[in-house]
């Protein structure tokens, strides 16, 4: 994956409203740290930040240009996004240099498809490797091709790029293949709800709210 | 249909739970491939989310899997008609979850995106404010 280029400014301002400004103004607000070095506040152009992201993934290096004239390669390690806009609140930025080894998430797909009549639970979705800042992979697959009920994918199945080692643990479950529930089970879960809800109609005990009933 | 056990003493009759702000967790798909995701702040009562999830699961027949993300821990109290002021508080009513925006409400897994999809508008249709349908995407922030 190569880097983006990307401009950024420094801010002059913090807090909530600097922030809100700075957002209103069509920029992120992000910070720049590591090596040691002091911390950066800047403000990164939004749509362009957004579409390399879209385009390169959570893990997209960037090669910020700072108003201030220096230059940066950094990684987002940490970003927040407002849930109903889907537009980023903040991002923080790690410096990394060309050739470091860096621990980052990688997200997991699950590719192929099972054996008729299963249910494929894709159970993690992200997994911790090890790979130099420039190269690391935009995904890792697991696949479940042709897989029958009862089988399962772990971390030590992916096929992983030369170059990268697995951090997380070995034996944990990507993708799950069930026995696709059939519609007697899913029907007999609603009947045992309707149940449960006239036994607890039937025997009213303190939790079952009580009857309105007239007060004198 | 969802609800306590028994709720600890001194939340039998609790007051109105706090309806402003945003979700502050469980607002990406985590388990099924599509969610039904709450745009607005609302009490969803123990009756609506076992509607809706009669409506889903109707709907797929077979061959998928529903999860109930919200849990209705919250007591709604009312006091009978024709009722003085007065006298204490009500007896408790209804079972609710606070939703706020942002919440994943339900999740569902199904091979096929157009019945899954279909399934969970209907759901919504039971649902006390206005929802939207997502997908789980990973790699997604």
């Amino acid at each position: 994956m190569s880097e983006v280029k990307i401009s950024a400014e420094l801010r002059t301002e913090f807090g909530k409203g600097g922030a809100r400004r700075t957002r209103r103004a069509g920029k992120v607000p992000a910070v720049l740290y590591g090596h040691g070095e002091k911390p950066k506040h800047i403000a990164l152009p939004a749509r362009e930040f957004a579409a390399a992201l879209r385009h390169g993934g959570i893990n997209q290096v960037f090669a910020i240009d700072l108003s201030d004239g220096t230059q940066a390669l950094a990684l987002p390690k940490a970003i927040q996004k407002d849930p109903i806009k889907d537009s980023f609140e903040h991002v923080d930025l790690l410096l990394v240099r060309r050739g470091e080894k860096v621990t980052v998430d990688v997200p997991v797909i699950v590719v192929g498809e099972a054996a008729r009549g299963t249910l494929v639970m894709h159970e993690l979705d992200r997994m911790s490797v090890t790979a130099e800042a420039l190269h690391l992979p935009e995904n890792l697959e697991a696949s479940v091709e042709g897989l029958e009920a009862g089988s399962q994918v772990t971390a030590a199945q992916l096929k992983l790029p030369s170059g990268v080692e697995l951090v997380s643990d070995p034996e944990a479950i990507i993708a799950v293949v069930s026995v696709a529930p059939s519609a007697e089970q899913l029907e007999g879960e609603t009947e045992a709800a309707e149940t449960e809800a006239a036994e607890a109609v039937e025997e009213p005990t303190e939790n079952v709210p009580a009857e309105a009933t007239a007060e004198s | 249909m969802l609800m306590p056990r028994k709720p600890p003493k001194g939340f039998r009759k609790p007051h109105h739970p706090e309806r402003s702000g945003a979700a502050k967790g469980g607002t990406r798909v985590s388990f099924g491939e599509f969610g039904i995701q709450a745009l607005e702040p609302a009490y969803v009562t123990n009756r609506q989310i076992e509607s809706a999830r009669i409506a889903m699961t109707r709907h797929i027949k077979r061959g998928g899997k529903v999860w109930i993300n919200v849990f209705p821990d919250q007591a709604i109290t009312k006091k009978p008609a024709e009722t003085r002021m007065g006298s204490g508080k009500g007896s408790p009513e209804w079972w609710v979850a606070n939703i706020k925006p942002g919440r994943i409400l339900f999740e569902m897994s199904f091979p096929n995106e157009t019945i899954a999809r279909e399934a969970m508008r209907r759901a919504i249709h039971k649902l006390p404010m206005k929802c939207r349908i997502v997908t789980r995407e990973v790699g997604e922030v």
